[in-house]
């Protein structure tokens, strides 16, 4: 597949993801004009690939977790952490909306790889072996991730539906 | 749990920026020249020739003329070189002085008309006052008259003058183009004069380049009008030129007594947009109007060397 019919065809789905790992679409746009420049330097040798999609994911995926990153993921990361703790007090919780905008607050302040995780499966579709790859750990680490990041969601999620059970 | 965190994680994805956005910034990107910024180019090869046309057009009236005629007034007149399918391949925004020199801007086709989907050269097709109009407006420039010219005329003009003088820095062997030339001053005409002006592979700077050539030769054209060749050129070229209702030519063209010296540019933009799917360039009319008042004034650059 050549580079410009691969942009053609991931590029919306790229943003997407590299949105939903960084929680925001501006330092997602960052990464994504600037993992696809590097790619297409090396175009003959991903292109060839079997799964040149997936070899960009990990491009995007590690960009984001590297060092020079961290300092943008952990500004949004305080902004998210801030309207989480609102997020509770002003939602119904008979109202669908507030529900997924109160998740979508605590998954923005789950550590970076463990989203990064959660993204790959639910947004993405992958399986254990996928997200391995893409995250270059072992399989038994991508469980463990998801596992880790599923707990504190819970548990946030309980608390957040006792509080809301004493309001009401 | 499971599906809100789906449908949570779905939201935040749906957050991200418009894939056209960035479509747009990597091609930026990946065309970015030395120079920083996005020169748009008129792709006209005949661009030149549209400017060089109209000339020996109006200096065959001239015969006609009144021998005392008044002084000429400065005039603008928007130059369209059109291809066979009569589409706007080329345009050049000109200044013609009372004196007969004159000052020619090329205008990149692709730049879009205010905030709309429209380019530049859709609209003669649709109607030429249309063009008229969003040029003045892009320009801040009033136009008087515009002429339109058919470039496949052009190979033939250039032959009539006996061909027109410019100057390679290093040879040219070009299979797109089939420009074959040597480095150095040469003469060229015909087949050789399209492929000079096409070329657009190979070359340092691109389409910079393109422009520059087309300037150069416009140049060297210009040099080659005088009262003797303008008759036969108006001939030749005379059914392929189309000027607007109610252009006194006869009374323009007083103004060409000699060789017409000519200053070139080609107005500068440096955004490139996404619209309809389409690539253009995007132009601030205060920025456009600063920068074609500089040149009308004098401040273009006279004539023109060796080019790539």
């Amino acid at each position: 597949m050549g580079f410009d019919q691969f942009v053609a065809d991931r590029l919306d789905r790229l943003l997407g993801y590299a949105t939903a790992i960084t929680c925001d679409k501006h330092l997602a746009q960052d990464i994504v004009q600037d993992v696809l420049m590097r790619a297409q330097g090396k175009w003959e040798r991903i292109g060839a690939m079997d799964a040149p999609y997936l070899y960009v994911k990990r491009m995007v995926t590690n960009d984001y977790l590297s060092w020079r990153r961290r300092k943008a993921a952990k500004e949004i990361a305080v902004e998210r952490s801030e309207l989480a703790e609102r997020v509770p007090s002003m939602a119904d919780p008979a109202d669908a909306h507030a529900e997924r905008e109160a998740m979508r607050a605590r998954i923005a302040i789950l550590p970076r790889k463990q989203r990064a995780a959660l993204v790959l499966r639910f947004y993405e579709d992958c399986s254990d072996a996928e997200i391995a790859q893409v995250l270059g750990c072992a399989e038994s680490t991508v469980r463990s991730q998801l596992s880790r990041a599923l707990q504190t969601l819970r548990a946030h999620e309980l608390a957040r539906s006792a509080t809301l059970g004493v309001h009401s | 749990m499971n599906d809100l965190i789906r449908q949570a994680i779905a939201a935040e994805a749906d957050e991200r920026v418009d894939s056209r956005t960035v479509l747009a910034e990597l091609h930026k990107r990946r065309k970015s020249k030395p120079f920083g910024l996005i020169i748009g180019v008129a792709t006209l090869t005949v661009a030149a020739a549209a400017a060089a046309v109209i000339i020996p057009t109006t200096i065959k009236k001239t015969d006609a003329a009144p021998a005392n005629a008044p002084v000429a007034e400065a005039q603008n007149v928007l130059l369209i070189g059109t291809d066979e399918t009569h589409r706007s391949d080329a345009l050049v925004l000109a200044r013609f002085e009372g004196d007969g020199s004159a000052t020619v801007i090329s205008l990149p086709r692709d730049i879009y008309v205010g905030a709309s989907p429209d380019r530049l050269n859709s609209l003669y097709m649709q109607d030429p006052r249309r063009l008229v109009d969003a040029v003045e407006q892009l320009t801040g420039t009033r136009v008087d008259h515009w002429a339109a010219v058919n470039m496949a005329a052009f190979g033939e003009v250039a032959a009539a003058v006996g061909g027109v003088e410019v100057c390679l820095n290093a040879a040219v062997n070009d299979p797109y183009s089939g420009a074959d030339l040597p480095a150095g001053k040469q003469v060229i005409a015909g087949d050789q004069a399209l492929a000079f002006l096409r070329q657009r592979h190979g070359l340092p700077l691109g389409d910079l380049d393109r422009v520059k050539r087309q300037q150069a030769f416009l140049a060297g054209f210009a040099a080659k009008i005088t009262g003797e060749t303008g008759p036969v050129l108006a001939r030749l070229v005379g059914k392929a030129v189309q000027v607007d209702e109610g252009w006194d030519v006869v009374a323009f063209a007083t103004r060409f007594q000699g060789p017409v010296k000519i200053r070139t540019s080609t107005l500068l933009v440096n955004q490139e947009v996404v619209r309809d799917s389409a690539y253009g360039y995007a132009v601030d009319p205060a920025q456009g109007k600063k920068f074609v008042e500089e040149q009308l004034s004098g401040k273009g650059q006279a004539g023109t060397g060796c080019v790539d």
